[in-house]
């Protein structure tokens, strides 16, 4: 009984705990069980804070005897993706490198505000080399598999969020997006992921990849599930330098507002060249359910992911620079050779694109005149296959890893809040998820409509049927 | 800059002893790829018009 519990919502289990039904600590058991019986297959964990997920458990239990009140998400499972800060672990950033480091000596900002609502760690999970994949691969640890299919990707690179959310093994986890590594997964994977507002939440305590352009967030099986961790993890950290001082609104209480009065509009131009069938058929479908009629250009998009594109080259090569130099045997070769290309690129580039960054920042806050909320494909296609390098798209063959995130760029680049929404297509075995796009600081916006879309039984997140 | 005369071979043969780079022949021509598809991205922004006093984003406030 408990077991299924988990292929709940995290919003239920801590009612479980809440009302006595099951203890912290038989949840906890059971997580832990599911991981143990269910990982081999799926590779989305690389470590599991079994030790730790058992004494936190307790002392909620404890607790709960003694009538304290008890958080939000108290006794649910949650797991991170392991470029984050987990006291006791080195933070390997999906590397060989990283992972001879010293041992956290604590643990991330998000991973305490969590614990403060009651979450329970039980573990760190795969991801591509240093953040920069969008196929969920890893040479060093193996590819984190998509649950529903365990020949086909997750989506990165936080494929091992992604994966153990549809696998059932934690119901909500964190993850980081650069340019789209929430939403990929989300999409590949068939879960709820929200990438807040850049400089929303803390990124203080997570090993970084492009600090322009890096966002944390959750990626979870239910939207009110999304906007319990979101809200537990709003707080100002002074560690965080991008971290806006503008004062945030807890999202929960709105959450079942629906959209009435809200004009939404499809995406057109860029955001519909290059996209499979079934991506323009997904943002069909949730535009149909929120009576999206209007389709607006947001103009440029196309040199707005070139612009991140760069970006995201020139700060990844300068940050990995010296281990480029003295380990270079040690990277995975795809990452790699990406990252010593970005090193060698001309200055002017990217002062370039980031001056094209807030013209285009300009060009967004303007259609938002018009518009609240905004609908794009989140990947031009389901999952490829593990190890597939090419794709095609519009009729032209280009690398997969580069080109999975050509519709997610354009919007962290100016670092919009996004809900990517998954959705299912009778008779397929993988879903596809589409992009639920909101002004600055307007993330209740794009939950609200996740909602609605979820609450229709147009985006679902279902856990993966398990066969050992 | 046209693209098509960028030579990837000749960036690297002159960028990889000033950052101190040693790189093998397969790694070598990954690395030339992924320059010939940098440079494909930048010809596409750089044909954007941006003013001389447009401020950059460097700590980004959307």
């Amino acid at each position: 009984m408990t077991d299924e519990i988990l292929d709940g919502s995290a919003a239920a289990i801590a009612n479980t705990v809440k009302t006595g039904a099951a203890s912290a600590l038989e949840i906890a058991r059971a997580a832990l069980a599911r991981i143990e019986a269910r990982n081999g297959a799926l590779g989305a964990f690389t470590d599991v804070t079994a030790d730790r997920a058992l004494a936190k458990a307790e002392a909620i239990d404890a607790a709960r005897a003694r009538g304290e009140k008890l958080g939000p998400l108290v006794g649910a499972p949650f797991a991170v993706k392991n470029l984050f800060d987990v006291g006791g672990l080195p933070t390997r950033a999906g590397s060989k490198i990283n992972r001879e480091r010293r041992p956290a000596a604590k643990d991330a900002f998000l991973v305490t505000q969590l614990e403060k609502a009651g979450a329970v760690l039980v573990g760190a999970l795969n991801m591509g080399e240093y953040a920069y994949d969008f196929t969920g691969e890893n040479s060093h640890d193996g590819p984190s598999r998509n649950p529903h299919d365990l020949g086909w990707m997750s989506g990165g690179s936080s494929g091992g969020s992604g994966s153990a959310v549809a696998g059932g093994l934690a119901p909500i986890t964190l993850g980081s997006d650069t340019n789209g590594s929430i939403r990929v997964p989300s999409s590949f994977c068939g879960v709820f992921g929200l990438k807040p507002t850049y400089g929303r939440l803390s990124r203080a305590g997570t090993f970084p990849f492009v600090a322009s352009l890096d966002h944390l967030g959750p990626l979870a099986r239910s939207v009110a599930d999304l906007a319990l961790a979101y809200d537990a993890m709003l707080g100002r950290d002074d560690a965080d330098a991008a971290q806006a001082d503008i004062a945030a609104v807890a999202v929960s209480p709105s959450l079942n507002q629906g959209i009435a009065g809200l004009r939404i509009a499809k995406l057109g131009g860029y955001f519909t060249r290059s996209a499979e069938p079934s991506a323009l058929a997904a943002v069909d479908a949730v535009a149909k359910a929120l009576k999206a009629e209007r389709m607006v250009e947001l103009a440029k998009a196309e040199r707005a992911r070139a612009a991140a594109y760069l970006i995201t080259m020139v700060e990844g090569g300068a940050l990995h620079l010296q281990r480029l130099k003295t380990r270079a045997a040690d990277f995975d070769p795809d990452v790699r050779d990406r990252l010593i290309a970005g090193a060698m690129l001309p200055g002017a580039w990217v002062a370039q694109a980031q001056k094209f960054r807030g013209m285009f920042r300009e060009r967004a806050l303007a259609l938002f005149q018009e518009v609240d909320v905004l609908l794009a494909p989140a990947t031009p296609c389901r999952a490829p296959r593990i190890g597939q390098k090419m794709i095609v798209l519009d009729g032209k063959e280009m690398l997969a890893r580069p080109n999975i995130g050509l519709f997610t760029q354009p919007i962290s680049f100016i670092g919009l809040p996004v809900v990517a929404a998954p959705l299912w297509t009778e008779g397929e075995k993988l879903p596809i998820a589409v992009q639920i796009i909101a002004p600055p600081w307007r993330e209740d916006l794009a939950l609200r409509a996740a909602r609605v879309l979820e609450e229709e039984g147009v985006a679902r997140a279902p856990v993966a049927k398990w066969e050992p | 800059m046209n693209s098509n005369e960028f030579d990837p071979e000749a960036l690297i043969a002159a960028m990889a002893p000033l950052l101190g780079l040693t790189l093998t022949a397969e790694s070598r021509a990954e690395v030339a790829l992924h320059l010939k598809i940098a440079a494909e991205q930048a010809k596409l922004l750089l044909s954007a018009h941006v003013e001389d006093d447009a401020e950059p984003a460097p700590v980004f406030r959307p």
